[in-house]
């Protein structure tokens, strides 16, 4: 919008520029948006649409086919009722916000011959118009669906298509939410046009703007908060009248609580080196230890809402957590360590590196394949037979439900193992075998290239002074290297979390399940039982926690990676 | 043999320098063997009787070649394998076409939304495929049943969700950023304008990341599997990863015919490896160099 402005003849006052100059621009914007429109419009359609649509999927009942809206109880079963809860802050945080950018914009304006009270009425109208929008969509879409179930195979013809798309736009609903929004988008250009005749300044568009998504956030912040309350109160009254103890109010009290107390006590531990004194520094830690451990007790609650999800979700998390765990720490010490090996330029270097490549390049079916006959349960099978050969017993491997620690204390005789500390299953471990044998090679050959950005001088001049090779390595080399080690770290999380095909190959029935990441929990429940709304919910449970994991990450960053 | 600059200047004695050498040789073999012994097996036990294969030999007591023929029959391995070239070079056909083209224009093109624009694309890189993989195939599914031809087991459900990548487009915006604005100043004295600057001056001097491009997405689109394993049902149009899938479990307890079957799967991209193999190692470490 920036950009494009001081172009219009008239705005900012110049008025002296030539037509062909003019047209010339156009030209050049005409180009630009010509050139990008096959990739937006792709990755709109197969990548930024579908969040929409999963959203709406998976607020139904939708086993194959569409069913009745049935709202978040699709959420409630997998997370319990962190559902509302998780809803209930999302809305309480979008009001939060908006209420941080009209006191940011108010502020701004402050210098400024602008209203601030007058601009907000084309920022509402403009909120509410793509509000609106989104309205007129939703009513919209569930139609053009049903077109594909209205066109019989046979009679496949384009007039046919376009009557029944005529008559998915004409439903009466889908009539009166377009009424609606064309009322709203006339009237907030009007509104916005006024505002920009009144004040001609490039501040007052900028701040039209800012408030028109700080009323959005208004706008879905109250309607979730409205919505988010009736369906605690259906499920309230319903275990009411069943006689059940709902307790929904007091966890959500209880956790809003405690969420609050932590922030509150890590306020005031941040704040606690500040202090003059030693005694005012301890008073302040010793303040924020009561607080957290306040608010740690009342998000205890936490695990017991959780308990009345949906256990896959569970096990499907702890085995995505034990599989980067298991994978990503030992992959990247080997890596590293042969890569320092590597580049000492031997000779046949070039070769080791090639083999070490091989299994990333090779087909994950076929690798995965090999694999599964490798570490089979048979006692022929290699693995087993060299187990033979070093007198041990043969194991059931990627048939072993059983999880490794349980299996180890049970050869060294101990009974009672306590199922927590049971680790991830046997197969799980064959599968992160796996994952590191494919993925050394990949880790090596970036670690290779950090390697070699690393300037000579450093570790010549280190060594000129006396450092011995571990010093060099230990002060010079592996902090040069955090930022490879950093990319790696976070390609390697992503990666367990995108986990599939390899897991698909090899999960077999006899491991119950114990091997399933979550990638794989969400495609069964979708590709095997069919469960398109139930599987989208669990999606967007997944979406959630690499959101929460995104944030935090940008969090640390900065702090702990050396750019040098 | 240690030829470090560095070295030098320690004046170690020669025998450790030598031991030292030794075993690094002696670790990095380990590595081999363990990164090599999965297709050493492979290989093997695709040439042995189905009894052999059962039983605990390392090596076949006779070749038997005729386990790749029963594979290669049993399961329509040369159909897909005709169907994964087919794919693949259409799939990079559009994304190679339509990446280069939003990534000059993001690049080297002023025009109102840009960056926002750039900002929501980058912004969906985000998203986890599971998400977007049960509209998609709602989306697929309803497109094939209203448009002029089927999507399902065809192939536009298998090529044209992946010809706009966000990833080509921001390697490749990111190299065609470098480029001198004198050299497109000199086009358009010639009368040149945006395609001819990008036809004959850009794509030559970017081989590099064009290459990055092409061999990730031939590696993505030869292993995927659980995006053709929905929109595929017949051998018509299903590519090898699926085929070898759906193979492993027709095989079943025969051994030796399944990594017949593997290493059938394994030949082309092992052999292209193994031709290209600098450019491939290079370009995966380029990809990595954002840090």
């Amino acid at each position: 919008m920036k950009a494009h402005e001081p172009q219009r003849p008239g705005l900012g006052g110049i008025r002296s520029r030539l037509i062909s100059h003019w047209l010339h621009t156009w030209r050049e914007y005409l180009t630009g948006y010509l050139m990008i429109a096959p990739s937006v419009l792709l990755i709109f359609v197969f990548g930024i649409f579908p969040v929409g649509f999963a959203l709406f999927v998976s607020v139904h009942r939708w086993r194959l086919r569409r069913g009745d809206i049935i709202g978040l109880d699709n959420y409630t079963s997998i997370i319990g009722n962190l559902a509302y809860l998780l809803v209930f802050a999302l809305a309480v945080g979008a009001l939060v916000w908006a209420f941080f950018q009209f006191r940011r914009i108010y502020r701004s304006l402050a210098d400024t011959p602008v209203w601030f009270w007058l601009l907000n009425i084309p920022g509402a109208l403009l909120a509410a118009a793509s509000l609106g929008f989104v309205r007129w969509t939703v009513v919209l879409l569930p139609n053009i669906l049903d077109i594909a179930n209205k066109i019989p195979g046979a009679e496949r013809t384009r007039e046919l298509f376009m009557q029944l798309l005529g008559e998915a736009f004409r439903v009466p609903e889908v009539v009166q939410a377009r009424s609606v929004m064309f009322w709203l988008i006339g009237a907030s250009l009007v509104a916005f046009s006024v505002g920009l005749y009144l004040w001609r300044t490039p501040v007052n568009l900028q701040s039209q703007g800012w408030l028109a998504t700080a009323w959005a956030g208004v706008g879905i912040g109250g309607v979730l908060l409205k919505y988010v309350y009736a369906e605690m109160m259906t499920d309230f009254n319903e275990a009411v009248q069943a006689g059940v103890d709902p307790g929904i109010f007091p966890q959500l009290i209880s956790i809003s609580t405690g969420v609050i107390l932590l922030f509150i006590g890590w306020k005031i531990w941040q704040r606690a080196k500040d202090q003059p004194t030693t005694f005012l520094f301890f008073l302040r830690l010793f303040g924020a230890m009561v607080f957290i451990v306040g608010g740690w007790i009342m998000v205890g609650e936490l695990p017991v809402i959780v308990a009345a999800g949906d256990p896959d979700l569970w096990v499907g998390l702890r085995a995505t957590l034990f599989y980067s765990l298991g994978t990503i720490p030992f992959q990247l010490s080997i890596s590293l360590f042969l890569a320092i090996l590597l580049f000492q330029n031997l000779r046949g270097s070039q070769f080791f590196r090639m083999i070490f490549f091989l299994p990333y390049v090779t087909p994950t079916v076929a690798s995965a394949a090999i694999f599964r006959q490798l570490f089979s349960n048979r006692q022929q099978a290699p693995i087993n037979a060299g187990l033979k050969i070093l007198g041990l017993e043969h194991l059931q491997w990627l048939w072993e439900p059983k999880g490794v620690f349980q299996l180890m204390a049970g050869s060294l005789g101990v009974e009672a193992w306590p199922s927590w500390a049971n680790g991830p299953s046997l197969a799980l471990v064959v599968i992160m075998i796996y994952s590191i044998w494919v993925f050394v090679g990949y880790d090596t050959i970036i670690y290779l290239a950090g390697l070699g950005n690393i300037p000579r001088e450093m570790s010549e001049a280190a060594e000129v002074d006396g450092a011995s090779r571990m010093q060099v390595f230990r002060f010079i080399t592996f902090p040069m290297l955090s930022p490879t080690t950093y990319f790696l770290t976070i390609i390697s999380v992503i990666g367990t979390f995108k986990a599939f095909n390899h897991i698909w190959v090899m999960r077999l029935e006899a491991a119950l399940g114990t091997a399933d990441t979550i990638s794989v929990v969400i495609f069964t429940e979708f590709f095997e039982k069919l469960r398109y709304g139930y599987a989208s919910a669990m999606a967007f449970v997944l979406f959630a926690i690499i959101l929460f994991l995104t944030f935090l990450n940008s969090k640390i960053q900065g702090s702990k990676v050396f750019y040098g | 043999m240690a030829r470090r600059p560095g070295s030098a200047h320690r004046h170690q004695k020669p025998s450790f320098v030598i031991l030292r050498t030794i075993f690094t040789y002696l670790i990095l073999c380990v590595g081999v063997c363990i990164a090599i012994f999965p297709f050493f097996w492979m290989i093997s036990t695709s040439l042995m009787s189905l009894g052999e294969a059962q039983g605990t030999r390392m090596i076949p007591s006779e070749i038997h070649l005729e386990n790749y023929v029963d594979a290669w029959n049993e399961a329509d391995f040369s159909v897909y394998m005709w169907n994964s070239t087919r794919i693949t070079l259409l799939t990079l056909a559009g994304e190679l076409t339509f990446s280069i083209l939003a990534a000059y224009a993001f690049a080297r093109i002023k025009f109102p939304g840009r960056d926002l624009i750039f900002t929501i694309l980058l912004s969906t890189m985000m998203i986890p495929a599971m998400v977007t993989i049960i509209p998609n195939f709602l989306t697929v599914t309803w497109l094939g049943r209203i448009g002029p031809i089927g999507w399902i087991n065809n192939w536009p459900a298998l090529t044209i969700p992946f010809m706009g990548s966000v990833f080509s487009i921001f390697l490749l915006r990111q190299f065609f950023a470098q480029i001198p604005d004198e050299l497109y100043d000199a086009v358009q004295m010639d009368g040149g304008g945006h395609l001819r600057f990008l036809w004959s001056i850009v794509l030559p001097l970017s081989k590099a990341p064009l290459m990055v491009i092409i061999v990730l997405s031939f590696i993505g689109t030869w292993n995927a599997l659980a995006w053709p394993m929905l929109v595929t049902n017949s051998p018509a149009w299903r590519p090898i990863a699926v085929g070898l899938y759906s193979f492993i479990g027709e095989a079943g307890q025969r051994t030796n015919l399944m990594m017949a079957g593997a290493f059938i799967a394994v030949i082309p991209i092992l052999v292209l490896y193994f031709f290209t193999q600098r450019q491939f190692t290079e370009s995966i470490a380029r990809s990595g160099l954002k840090g």
